[in-house]
């Protein structure tokens, strides 16, 4: 770094200088349609079909993000996609961590097998399911209601859950729960009072991923919610721009409120960021373990 | 292939001598703990797997009984379906045109933000942003960038005085219009590639550069072998992913304009769930999922095969 030979150093500042205009334009491409989408969100629901387009708003119409919202029902699919979101991450969570418990620190009959099948389900595409199970939900009372939504959560309903807490939990030395054992406590106990502290990243990030597969979800709540009333952000959004009897949807409106939809995932990036980073690096062990 | 050995072995040698009730009550406990897991297995893998099989082979609309009637949906499917076809070329200029492009694009940026520059963190973060938002908010969002009229690609091109396009509209250009916005989740990508490239040594870089390798040699010699197993990994996750893309072509296009983004997905989901007043054809519909189940099982399968050949590993004890 200090003795650099002169003629290296003109090279150095040109790949700098290359590095921050090619970082500058990337971080353009990331960050300008996100901007973007707030001036049409400031524009009067007009303006934004103003040719040539303007960059600006003229006028700075605030009231969309009020407006808006209301428009969309924005209040009602909030509150429908944080019931479902959060009894989803509750129900993936905790099954996951009780089953990654028993297949890493359970000796019983039948622990491989089902660790391999388990395993071996994260390759079955979840297309596979969507007819039988519509069906299924159908004849048992559960369609247009939201229990194909939670209820798979709670039967352990992601199988990569359950192998990023196998993975977590054998990396904990076996003396702990022997010491427990001689203490007196059950298994139950144990998975509670010792373990759960323990593993606190691994199940932080499972809630991440959790949390992300549910308030994204389009497919499943727009395959089994009919009534508008019970739908979650997801359907409740596109439907609002979907071309319905000709008439134009209002972007303005529709801009501000995307915005208000995407704040819920954007705030927990940004408070548990390291978390998102470690799940992911988790999904690449998959291959290096 | 020797490294995927169990690496945790001390499960197996708990001692067990002074605790004689463990054996018995462990089996009770861990199936009381795995019971929702395998009650959620048979009936969210065990069952579909099964009845969408068998439905498969059925006429069905969800009202009467499933009439048996053979292959004779596929039959269907391949020979007088107009739509099929269409759609199997569909998914397959998606994927062709999105996972290369991913892979390349993603490993790209990995390497360009694995270098220490002031900023590098802060910019690795808004590659990733994309990523995080909801898939509906960014999807509609793009529906309106690529708006020929007043969205912003078309503007910004046209103020760089660049051809514009009518994108979505266009139906050679719908489906590249479909990947570029895909594309702009390519920070998920960058992400597993960026830790897989901070893995590698670096005492290798240093070995290479005393023996004169340039940057260009290092990279085809040392990068790509040693993250060869994590290349593969996203090879067969994206191509998966992509085979069954819903999302994006029913929000952005609906299948349009003609048949140009009118992906395996689609079809499936419109056959099974029509719109009000059609008749869902849930037997033909299970029919398509099952040659996409073919068709992803045989990717798989395909890169499987292909992992002993290119893939790194390292034979030297631990």
């Amino acid at each position: 770094m200090t003795t650099l030979p002169t003629d290296r150093r003109p090279r150095r500042l040109i790949g700098t200088t290359a590095w921050y205009v090619t970082a500058l334009f990337v971080a353009a491409v990331m960050i300008v349609p996100l901007l973007w989408m707030i001036t049409i969100g400031l524009k009067s629901g007009s303006a934004v079909f103003e040719i040539p387009p303007r960059l600006l708003p003229r006028e700075w119409t605030w009231r969309n993000f009020i407006d808006g919202p209301q428009a969309i029902h924005f209040p009602r699919l909030l509150l429908n996609s944080t019931i479902i979101t959060a009894l989803s991450v509750l129900g993936g969570v905790m099954t996951a961590m009780m089953a990654g418990y028993a297949l890493a620190r359970l000796r019983f009959p039948g622990r491989k097998v089902w660790f391999y099948l388990f395993v071996g389900s994260m390759l079955l595409p979840g297309v596979v399911g969507l007819i039988p199970l519509f069906q299924l939900y159908k004849s048992i009372g559960w369609y247009d209601t939201w229990l194909p939504l939670i209820v798979p959560a709670f039967l352990g309903g992601n199988p990569l859950f359950i192998f990023l807490a196998r993975q977590y939990f054998l990396a904990i030395p076996y003396s702990i729960d022997e010491a427990a054992k001689i203490d007196g406590a059950g298994h139950l106990r144990i998975f509670t009072q010792v373990m759960l502290p323990l593993t606190r990243p691994a199940w932080i990030t499972m809630a991440i991923l959790a949390f992300q597969a549910s308030w994204n979800d389009y497919l499943n709540p727009l395959v089994y919610l009919y009534s508008s009333g019970k739908w979650p952000l997801s359907v409740g959004m596109a439907a609002f721009i979907s071309p319905f009897a000709g008439k134009t949807p209002d972007w303005s409106y529709y801009m501000a409120t995307n915005l208000l939809y995407m704040l819920p995932p954007l705030i927990l990036f940004f408070v548990a960021q390291r978390y998102f980073i470690q799940g992911l690096g988790s999904l690449g062990s998959t291959t290096q373990k | 292939m020797t490294r995927l050995s169990r690496p945790f072995q001390r499960g197996n040698t708990r001692s067990r001598g002074g605790l004689s009730r463990s054996a018995g009550s462990d089996t009770l406990a861990a199936y009381l703990f795995i019971a929702p897991a395998i009650i959620g297995f048979a009936v969210f893998v065990g069952y579909p797997l099964i009845r969408s099989f068998y439905l498969a082979l059925t006429k069905y609309n969800g009202l009467a009984e499933p009439v048996f009637v053979g292959l004779g949906n596929f039959r269907r499917l391949f020979t007088t379906d107009p739509a099929f076809w269409p759609a199997l070329r569909a998914t397959g200029y998606l994927v062709v045109l999105y996972v290369p492009l991913s892979l390349i694009l993603g490993l790209a940026l990995a390497m360009f933000c694995n270098q220490r520059f002031r900023g590098v963190s802060l910019l690795r973060t808004l590659a990733y942003l994309p990523v995080v938002l909801p898939a509906v908010a960014t999807i509609t969002l793009w529906k309106f960038i690529l708006n020929p009229q007043v969205g912003l690609l078309n503007t910004v091109l046209d103020r760089l005085g660049l051809p514009t396009s009518l994108w979505l509209q266009s139906p050679t250009m719908a489906m590249p219009s479909v990947v570029l916005m895909m594309l702009w989740g390519v920070g998920g990508t960058m992400i597993i590639f960026l830790a897989a490239l901070q893995a590698v040594p670096t005492e290798l870089y240093e070995a290479a550069k005393v023996d004169g390798a340039g940057p260009w040699s290092a990279f085809v010699r040392i990068t790509v072998p040693t993250i060869s197993p994590i290349i593969l990994l996203q090879v067969i996750l994206q191509t998966t992913a992509a085979l069954q893309t819903f999302n994006q072509p029913k929000i952005l296009t609906n299948g349009g304009p003609g048949f140009s983004t009118s992906v395996l997905m689609l079809s499936i989901y419109n056959n099974g769930f029509p719109n009000l007043g059609r008749i869902p054809q849930l037997g033909y519909a299970s029919a398509q999922v099952w040659v996409l189940f073919v068709i992803i099982i045989a990717v798989i399968a395909l890169a499987a095969k292909f992992t002993s050949l290119w893939t790194y590993s390292d034979n030297t004890p631990d």
